[in-house]
């Protein structure tokens, strides 16, 4: 029964991305049909994790003593979830704003498609298994980005494509070498690499997981793979810049937990030099990100930078291997996944309401259309880490474990990057929020709303910004479950 | 066995049924179709007869003295190599009838094709090195008609360059022959070598070098750094010929040769952890980097697929030269599966080149869509060279890497990080194709395509085939490498 739910949340967006792509018009048949099966798919997945947990579903055997297996866990279930519902909403987003950019069926044949490799790569239970989604989730966004078929898209898509390449090839350097000591087998809490293969090779292992993680990081936007994001996303359609930001990034970031908590032995990587140097390269690019955009002008690539940065405040909290500082990290994840949405979905329905693709043109905009403002201004909050709004909570975790952690210095140094950064990113995305409700006596402006379909995913994003955030605390509690098994 | 002597028919039957089809002279298209048909046909189900009934049997034709001889016979990876030719040669020769319309001269062409099957049939069967180095000798003299097929500058000028590389290669080869026949027990392809090292006491490093020879000899034909340049310039050969012998028949015939003189002359034990590991192992690093930098740099499409070629060749020397069981596995995985994707992927592009003459990448703008079924295998196989998993190439380069992990040597980590450095290469040489073939920039124009569509079933049927069996390949890989492991026991 669950592994046929299994088999369900991995190839039904295949199926619909397949069937709706071949349909002759993108009209109301073919979103009703992308609404029902896409939301079908979201119930497949929850009900696969609340009852499905352990479920193992084998795929393929590979050359060289490899399993291409499917396992149902606590944390692939976390990503799982949210992977699919900010899908679902996008999607629904992206039905008017497809219809103005065109070519809206092979949009969304590649777009659905990729849910599966992503469902893919959330329960994916070995290395290898986790890279041949990853490879095909870089390879299925590819028509994404290259959609608007002008010159600038073919060199991003190039770009991007060359990146996410290289980037699961370092992966998968790591991986063959962890090979011999145990690391193709299946994740266990804790790492699966075999201390007595291991003993006498740790300097090795060490520098094939700094390797992989470098890889890995590429699709979070680490430094130094993270130049894809500001060409990728201000050339492809609104929604799939905003699931590129907020969700492809995400599987990046998973890759990188699998790989510390699930593959090597923390005990080994804590105090290690490749833990200090993958915290500088996190907090690094923390700042890097935030100072890009500040001062970047177009507003798609000031929130690609913006992603750059917020992201690795999760990996930073990854990289700390400490409790309380991975409780933060996911919780970052959570909340940057949805904010990070809404501000691109913003960015689309504005460029689409007003074909502006810069931050000064802001002024007004609150009164034209206030429900996307208001998403907009719910979502800055929360990047910038205010309560009530979420990112207050992983900020606030993130840092108590920072201060807490093996390596006091750098986790010091991390909290007040931290905070720069945070600084930062008030000055990036406040004052637009301000100019779009106080624009001054002498700016006219009419109401102009958008449709219910762009305006209803935008609000329940907004939504589940604040009651998540407020409720952060009941949140927290299956997170530290999943915590508590890594630090047994 | 009774009747193993029969091994020799499907060696020696290409050559008379070449040599007929020369004298005949066919007035009728169809009817010298219909012979190609049934030669090609009956002799590869000869070959796969022989090989499931005769596995083992060393038989001898004629023996010169106590060490040297003329002799077959089929072992694993022999009937690996063998099978593989076999198969493919049939779907080529359908293939070919097609094409070679617009080439002309096909009888002629057709002769040396089929007398050239004998000759790789003779490579793949051969029990010592003595038969090896003389069927190598009647490659190049049997497909040097087919590389200048048409006798243009340009194609006696490519021929020269192959002729001169191919014997500079055996010249080299030769004398890795006499020094085995010299320091060896014999020289019959036995697992694990044939060296008697008594004989060889101090003289390892000289014998080492001579296996440093050996391999760069064999190693032209697979196009190793430095002696790769023939083979982007033998790609102005008709496109059954780049297809089948420069991707799949002669090149693997170099690298079969490479395989047979590390596992079954040498043996790996006396090669691991020595600097003649080291030396070839950094070769073919370098190519395989060295080819996909040049696939990349070449805008015209089957020279882009033949560079491509030249870097997956040395996929496979890399994993010889890792000189384990595990590498002997990964390396043969990898000839299989770069043989049918990439035989299919100039499949692909000749059927572009026959349909359009369009040869060079930035022509291919918009074509995915008028040519479905030839972009549709282009785009798979395309995926399985760049090692998507769970397609075939990812299989093999995963076995690849997996067994250079367990080799201690640091070359290993070098020839690793060249793989990956490669598979960004590849991924950007031939998504350059597909991009432009499905998702042509804004104000395209469809009616410039208007007359271009898929080409006849000749020409499609191999092409589906072939990606099909791409698939299978892929599904087939774990059974197939356990196989695999049994062969490479007693290595």
């Amino acid at each position: 029964m669950a592994s046929g739910l299994l088999v369900i949340a991995l190839f039904l967006p295949l199926f619909t991305g397949l069937t709706a792509g071949d349909m002759r018009k993108a009209g109301r048949t073919f979103r009703r049909y992308i609404v029902w099966l896409l939301s079908f798919e979201v119930l497949a997945v929850l009900a696969l994790v609340i009852g499905g947990q352990g479920t193992v579903l084998p795929l393929l055997k590979v050359a060289g003593g490899l399993q291409l297996v499917l396992r149902v866990d606590a944390m692939g279930s976390l990503f799982a979830v949210v992977f699919s519902i900010i899908w679902l909403l996008v999607a629904v987003f992206g039905f008017e704003y497809m219809a103005h950019e065109g070519k809206s069926q092979r949009f969304y044949l590649f777009y659905i498609c990729t849910l599966s490799a992503l469902i893919g790569v959330c329960f994916a239970a070995n290395m290898a298994t986790l890279y041949m989604f990853f490879e095909m989730m870089a390879l299925l966004t590819v028509p994404l980005i290259i959609h608007s078929g002008t010159e600038d898209s073919y060199m991003a898509t190039l770009k991007y494509l060359g990146y996410s390449i290289f980037g699961a090839g370092l992966g998968l350097l790591g991986i063959f070498f962890l090979a011999p000591y145990g690391g193709i087998g299946s994740f266990v809490a804790g790492g699966n690499l075999d201390p007595a293969l291991l003993a006498g090779h740790e300097e090795l292992a060490l520098a094939m997981y700094f390797v992989a993680i470098i890889g890995f990081g590429c699709k979070a936007g680490l430094l130094p793979l993270h130049a894809w994001l500001p060409t990728a996303h201000p050339v492809a359609p609104s929604p799939a810049s905003a699931v590129l930001s907020g969700i492809i990034t995400k599987a990046g970031v998973l890759a990188i937990l699998r790989m510390t908590y699930f593959v090597f032995p923390a005990e080994l990587l804590r105090g290690s030099w490749v833990q200090a140097a993958l915290l500088i390269l996190a907090i690094c690019t923390v700042f890097t990100g935030s100072m890009l955009a500040y001062k970047e002008k177009l507003l798609k690539r000031r929130l690609a930078y913006s992603t750059v940065s917020q992201v690795s405040y999760v990996l930073f909290g990854i990289f700390l291997l400490h409790p309380v500082a991975l409780l933060g990290a996911l919780l970052q994840f959570i909340y940057h996944a949805l904010a990070k949405n809404i501000l691109f979905l913003s960015a689309g329905a504005i460029i689409m309401k007003t074909h502006h693709t810069t931050v000064d043109k802001f002024s007004g905009l609150g009164r034209r259309m206030p429900l996307m403002m208001g998403a907009f201004t719910v979502a800055s909050l929360s990047l910038v880490g205010i309560p009530p709004c979420g990112g207050f909570v992983s900020k606030w975790y993130l840092c108590v474990g920072a201060l807490d952690s093996a390596t006091p210095l750098i986790g010091m140094v991390g909290m007040v990057v931290l905070m720069v950064s945070a600084l930062l990113t008030a000055g990036y995305l406040l004052p637009l929020v301000i100019a779009a409700f106080f624009p001054g006596r002498d700016v006219e402006v009419k109401r102009d709303l958008l449709p219910e379909s762009m305006s209803v995913p935008l609000v329940i994003l907004a939504l589940l910004v604040v009651c998540l955030g407020l409720g952060a605390g009941w949140l927290a509690q299956p997170l530290n479950a999943i915590v508590a098994t890594l630090f047994a | 066995m009774n009747g193993s002597w029969m091994i020799f028919i499907p060696v020696i039957a290409p050559f008379l049924a070449g040599f007929v089809l020369s004298q005949l002279r066919f007035e009728e298209r169809r009817k010298r179709e219909i012979y190609c048909t049934i030669s090609v046909g009956v002799n590869t189900l000869l070959s796969l007869l022989m090989i499931s009934l005769f596995r083992g049997e060393y038989v001898t034709l004629v023996r010169f003295t106590e060490k040297l001889s003329f002799s077959l016979r089929i072992d694993g990876f022999g009937a690996v190599f063998g099978t593989m030719v076999a198969l493919l040669w049939f779907v080529t020769t359908i293939y070919a009838f097609e094409y070679m319309k617009h080439e002309g001269r096909e009888n002629i062409f057709f002769s040396f094709f089929l007398m050239s099957y004998g000759v790789v049939m003779g490579i793949a069967f051969s029990a010592n090195l003595m038969t090896l180095y003389i069927f190598y000798e009647m490659l190049t003299l049997f497909t040097f008609p087919l590389v200048i097929h048409a006798m243009g500058a340009r194609d006696r000028h490519a021929g020269k360059l192959y002729l001169v590389y191919s014997m500079l290669g055996a010249a080299l080869a030769f004398m890795g022959l006499i020094f085995v026949h010299q320091y060896g027990y014999s020289l019959d392809f036995t697992p694990g070598g044939v060296l008697n090292l008594e004989l060889i006491g101090e003289k390892t490093e000289l014998l080492q070098l001579i296996f440093v020879m050996t391999f760069f000899g064999f190693g032209v034909k697979a196009a190793v750094f430095p002696f790769w340049k023939w083979l982007p310039g033998a790609s102005v050969a008709p496109t059954p010929v780049t297809a089948l012998l420069h991707a799949v028949a002669v090149v693997k015939s170099g690298v079969f040769a490479v395989g047979r003189s590390i596992y079954f002359i040498f043996g790996s034990s006396f090669l691991a952890g020595t600097w003649a590991q080291d030396v070839t192992m950094l070769f073919a690093a370098i190519t395989i980097v060295m080819g996909s930098a040049m696939a990349l740099a070449t805008p015209h499409f089957k020279r882009r697929l033949a560079y491509s070629t030249i870097s997956n060749l040395s996929y496979i020397l890399f994993a010889f030269t890792l000189m384990s069981p595990a590498g002997f596995v990964a390396g043969t995985l990898h000839m299989l599966a770069h043989a049918v994707i990439k035989i299919t992927l100039f499949f692909c592009a000749g059927a572009v080149l026959y349909k359009t003459s369009r040869e060079f990448i930035w022509q291919l703008d918009g074509m995915g869509r008028k040519m479905p079924i030839v972009f549709g295998c282009f785009t798979i196989c395309s995926l399985g060279l760049m090692g998507v998993p769970p397609l075939a190439g990812f299989s093999s380069k995963w076995a690849i890497g997996v067994a250079a992990a367990a080799c201690d040597s640091p070359m290993a980590i070098v020839g690793t990080a060249a793989l990956i450095i490669s598979a960004l290469l590849t991924a950007c040489y031939l998504f350059a194709v597909i991009l432009r073939a499905y998702f042509p920039l804004n104000g395209f124009d469809y009616n410039s395509l208007a007359k271009v569509k898929d080409p006849n079933w000749l020409m499609t049927v191999p092409l589906v085939v072939l990606t099909g069996a791409s698939l299978v390949l892929a599904a087939g890989m774990s059974p197939l490498s356990q196989w695999l492991a049994t062969v490479a026991a007693g290595l």
